[in-house]
């Protein structure tokens, strides 16, 4: 069942198109992990499912309605980033009282565990915290809420680099005691990999991949070599990645649908074959042009 | 055991292997119940998904079974099974690097025998 469904969905600030079209469903308990580089539309696409900012144009489902302006979408959605507006007249032990009324699921106890064991103070308010204890505060709720559908947006800027492990350890550990629709959007595709089920690429406001996270890894395949070797080898294959490697020789990342055998003569004949690291391959696949900022210096 | 992502093996490849490791060790036997895909995700902090991914990896391949709602079980012949893929896949394969390597370097298979037997004598593989 499909717990997130879009179509053709777009915004328009202004005069600046920030989604182009984007259609995608996400199924029930399923963690997906949006990503993209900056300004590709990621957080405007996850406001938008939670009803913070409304579509221009394009159709969104959140648990069969319509995000914006509903209730039942407020009630059973949480969206979690460094921005979360809370009171600043209560303390931290006020505010996570006042969100356990808010939310039907809410785990009581294991947002005072956390709290406890990353030292939070009951006295604390939120203003004063710092950036990265603000995010590991704002997880805390996003955690213990439980909803249906938990969206946590770039959850871990500031975080060091012991609270960031400790929050994804947590978020497995959650996510597989009570299972739920989990979106994490991140920059680093590399930090959140293991803990994706399907990873949704965003780029330029449009969908560029939308795959299990094991398919991703398994879809480029990275060869080194003598130009006049492996050029013939990829002249009907998809280039994600070409740059020169050493006189005549070159290294290109390119779909992975040879044969076990092709891949084997490649080798008997010198070819470095080699997997390319589902990052590099994010980061290729983002690249405006396919060298790169080796393009930029690179003036011919 | 840490998993390494950057592996040429995909992570349920590996999850899968770690199992076969534990079978090949006695640490499960014929018609014992292996972890869950849960207790593998927890236990190696990865998506509940990838990790039953590599438990039906090991059923296709008949190392293991499934019963309806109890889980997944070794099944018999399950270590007979695993020591011919590794040695008709995995062990392939690397003797496929050795010999490339040794062409690479003008190491005659003479040579490249007596290599392998020098490391046997020396007991540096058992």
């Amino acid at each position: 069942m499909s717990v997130i469904e879009c179509k053709d969905v777009t915004k328009v600030y202004r005069n600046i198109a920030a989604l182009k079209g984007v259609s995608f469903a996400i199924e029930e308990n399923k963690i997906t992990g949006v990503i993209g580089r900056n300004g590709a539309g990621k957080s405007t696409m996850l406001k938008i499912l939670a009803g913070f900012l409304k579509e221009t144009s394009g159709e969104v489902h959140v648990l069969s309605e319509r995000p914006f302006n509903n209730l039942k979408v407020s009630a059973n959605l949480i969206y979690v980033d460094d921005q979360m507006s809370l009171p600043t007249s209560l303390t931290l032990s006020d505010i996570l009282e006042c969100a356990g009324d808010f939310y039907r699921n809410w785990d009581k106890e294991l947002a005072n565990r956390l709290f406890d064991y990353f030292s939070f103070h009951p006295k604390q308010r939120h203003n004063n915290l710092s950036k990265g204890m603000k995010s590991t505060f704002n997880m805390i709720i996003g955690l213990a809420a439980r909803c249906a559908v938990t969206i946590f947006d770039e959850p871990t800027i500031g975080m060091d680099e012991a609270v960031r492990k400790d929050f994804y350890r947590a978020l497995l550990k959650d996510y597989i005691a009570y299972p739920r629709t989990i979106l994490l959007s991140s920059h680093h595709l590399h930090e959140v990999e293991d803990l994706l089920e399907d990873v949704f690429i965003i780029k330029e406001g449009k969908t560029l991949l939308h795959v299990p996270l094991t398919d991703f890894k398994e879809m480029a395949i990275g060869l080194s070599g003598d130009l006049s070797i492996v050029n013939p080898l990829i002249s009907d294959k998809e280039v994600y990645h070409l740059e020169e490697n050493g006189i005549k020789r070159t290294y290109v990342v390119v779909e992975n649908n040879f044969t076990e055998a092709e891949l084997h003569e490649a080798k008997v004949k010198g070819v470095d074959v080699s997997p390319v690291s589902s990052s590099d391959l994010y980061v290729f696949l983002t690249n405006k042009t396919k060298g790169g900022i080796e393009d930029v210096f690179n003036r011919g | 055991m840490i998993l390494d992502s950057d592996s040429s093996k995909p992570i349920y490849v590996q999850i899968s292997e770690w199992i076969e490791a534990e079978i090949l060790r006695g640490h499960f036997t014929t018609d014992q119940k292996v972890y869950s895909q849960y207790q593998l995700a927890d236990r190696f902090n990865i998506n509940p998904a990838t990790a039953g991914k590599g438990l039906t990896l090991l059923v296709e391949d008949n190392i293991l079974y499934k019963k309806r709602g109890l889980g997944m079980f070794v099944a018999e012949d399950a270590r007979e099974r695993i020591k011919n893929k590794r040695k008709n896949q995995t062990l392939k394969k690397l003797i496929f690097e050795l010999v490339l390597e040794a062409e690479y370097l003008d190491v005659d298979e003479e040579e490249l025998v007596e290599m392998i037997k020098s490391i046997k004598r020396k007991g540096e593989v058992q």
